[in-house]
């Protein structure tokens, strides 16, 4: 009895580092569900499983905020080597509480050919592998094509009474689509990120007409599927999906412009495998591997210098320095200290 | 005889040292972890190695917390209340019956407890959203003309909570009522006590230890869920769980998070505190 006792004691607290001491050609990659997760083995993992003759483990992830908690949690070891969906103010308090590893162009050469926007967007703790943007999506069998955000910000001015209830709103405590649609309606008001009173005053005059307010983007889809939402802010990538399954949807890019999201890889800084690790932020910014996953789950590449796109994505996408240049990209730093007043004034408003 | 007394003596401690020292990592670590970062000052989401009780002072200085936290302990209180009353009854019923289908509608009573709460919450979000059954059939019936909002809102969740929770009241009053002697209420029946008499003063008073640990179990599940105030819930109705992941998982402001977490885990011992001292107060 005794002796099963001390065994099972034994193992429980050996387990944490037999796990760890996996083998030097397994990489653990985090990494959004779904759809995502299709594209994204087709287009990335299974070709670097197969150039690098390594296996790479999936570990289902949540949102970008979820998977850096889970690097904080853990002291910058949380079992897997690749985190590959976080965002810049991730990648910024990941550099202030050195939870995530420097990397540098002689480690991860490809990062000489990215945009240099978004060298500047976040610190060197991370690769900038794609780029999506806020899309203003609308339900092509309800309403006219929208041309500005006041068609979202202010509905009452350019919509019919029946619109009222079919407008999707988000969290912004949960969902960084509703801050950065929140700096747009600020924008329409004259303001910006140093001045929100514009977004506060807008978001009082349209809450009557929301139908619901969803915590995630993947919660949308039943609401699109019944065409119950007619018009919310929306991830491109998600957008565009949506659309080639078939739905009556479209995005678009209002006459204001629109912000982007950069989505960064980084590696926590007590990852097993960190040479692999490296290796698959590289592999990941490959031209080859770039286009199939850009056009996989229709987001921007990370590099200009891509060319021949199909017409149709070039349309909707981020393929040129002119379009990147448009493109606003908020300071992530001035986000991050902001966010949780922001938050709290937004609840506070919908809670009235 | 002593040299072997002692021998099952260690065994026994042993035993008990095993989910002993369980608790102490996993459960009273933890609470301490979770004490000593609701005290430290957040720095632009970062805790600093300096004590303050500013995170304290903001949940409970801003309306919109001490809303969500009375809303929490409301939704609690009558989810809690709620079980015991939908699930005397049931198990009262359960308990009694003679029929040979006993072991069969006892199944079906706890059935619920064979689905996913994220499904069962889901079904009542197909009932109550705006498209939804209801409103649906409202409409069918010429009762309204515009669908009703009842979603996003308190009553739903408590709707949600309570159906969620129910088997686990009944579960805990069968087992009070198991223990009661249908002697005794013969026996005050036939001193002349009605129905009611006999369950108020024989029945309800010996199943008290019941009632009360169901509405605490009930209770204490309700003021710390997650998923059904997530689901049937909005920014409006915000409780203690749903703020507490959004500071944790989103905002990565753990201070606050964890401030909010200590107010959740004192309100419970302090439900706890208050429904022993009435327990024992109404036994004596």
């Amino acid at each position: 009895m005794l002796k099963a006792v001390t065994l099972a004691a034994a193992g429980s607290v050996a387990a944490p580092y037999v796990i760890s001491a996996r083998a030097a050609d397994t990489l653990v990659v985090s990494a959004y569900g779904g759809e995502y997760q299709d594209v994204f083995m087709k287009s990335v993992i299974e070709p670097f499983e197969k150039k690098f003759g390594v296996q790479v483990t999936y570990d289902e992830s949540g949102g970008a905020a979820q998977t850096y908690a889970k690097i904080r949690a853990a002291r910058g070891a949380p079992g897997f080597d690749v985190a590959a969906e976080l965002t810049a103010p991730e990648a910024i308090l990941g550099a202030r509480e050195k939870m995530l590893e420097l990397l540098s162009e002689q480690q991860v050469p490809n990062l000489r050919y990215v945009w240099a926007k978004s060298l500047a967007a976040i610190p060197p703790v991370g690769v900038v592998t794609y780029y999506q943007y806020m899309a203003l999506l609308w339900n092509t069998k309800k309403i006219d094509k929208p041309t500005s955000w006041a068609a979202y910000w202010t509905p009452e001015t350019l919509h019919k009474p029946e619109v009222k209830g079919h407008l999707l709103g988000h969290d912004p405590g949960t969902n960084l689509l509703e801050v950065y649609a929140l700096i747009m309606a600020a924008k329409l008001k004259g303001g910006g990120v140093q001045d929100m009173s514009g977004a506060w005053a807008a978001l009082q005059d349209q809450k009557p007409w929301l139908g619901a307010v969803l915590q995630m983007s993947a919660q949308a889809a039943p609401y699109f599927e019944n065409d119950e939402v007619w018009l919310t802010p929306y991830w491109s990538g998600r957008s565009g999906y949506y659309v080639a399954k078939g739905y009556p949807l479209g995005f678009t890019i209002p006459q204001e412009g629109t912000i982007g999201l950069a989505d960064v890889s980084a590696i926590p800084v007590g990852a097993a495998n960190k040479k692999l690790a490296i290796e698959f932020l590289n592999f990941r910014l490959d031209p080859d591997v770039q286009r199939a996953f850009c056009l996989g789950y229709f987001a921007s590449p990370a590099r200009p210098d891509i060319t021949d796109w199909p017409a149709s994505f070039v349309e909707t996408q981020i393929t040129t320095q002119a379009k990147m240049d448009a493109l606003d990209l908020p300071d992530s730093a001035v986000l991050s200290k902001q966010r949780n007043a922001w938050v709290m004034k937004w609840q506070e408003i919908m809670a009235g | 005889m002593t040299l072997s007394r002692a021998r099952n003596g260690g065994a026994v401690y042993l035993l008990a040292a095993i989910p002993a020292g369980f608790l102490l990592v996993f459960f009273v670590l933890p609470i301490l972890m979770l004490l000593s970062a609701s005290v430290l000052k957040s720095e632009d989401m970062v805790p600093v190695a300096q004590l303050t009780a500013e995170n304290f002072t903001t949940l409970l200085s801003h309306k919109l917390y001490l809303d969500a936290i009375l809303r929490t302990l409301g939704i609690g209180v009558t989810v809690g209340a709620l079980v015991i009353i939908l699930g005397y009854p049931l198990a009262y019923v359960l308990t009694r019956t003679r029929s040979r289908w006993q072991p069969l509608l006892v199944a079906l009573a706890l059935s619920p407890l064979l689905a996913s709460v994220i499904v069962r919450t889901y079904g009542w979000w197909v009932l109550f959203n705006r498209d939804g059954a209801i409103n649906g059939f409202l409409q069918t019936m010429g009762l309204i003309k515009a669908p009703l909002l009842l979603l996003p809102s308190t009553a739903v969740i408590i709707v949600g909570l309570a159906h969620a929770l129910l088997p686990y009241g009944i579960l805990t009053l069968m087992a009070a009522l198991n223990g009661v002697n249908p002697n005794l209420e013969r026996a005050a029946m036939s001193l002349g006590a009605g129905r009611l008499r006999t369950f108020a003063s024989v029945t309800l008073p010996l199943t008290s230890s019941g009632v009360i640990g169901g509405f605490l179990l009930a209770f204490g599940v309700a003021i710390g869920a997650y998923a059904t105030p997530a689901i049937l819930g909005g920014p409006g109705t915000q409780t203690m769980a749903t703020l507490i992941y959004s500071f944790m998982m989103t905002l990565l402001d753990w201070s606050l998070g964890s401030a909010m977490g200590v107010i959740l885990l004192a309100s419970s011992f302090a439900v706890l505190a208050l429904t022993m001292l009435a327990g024992r107060r109404s036994a004596s």
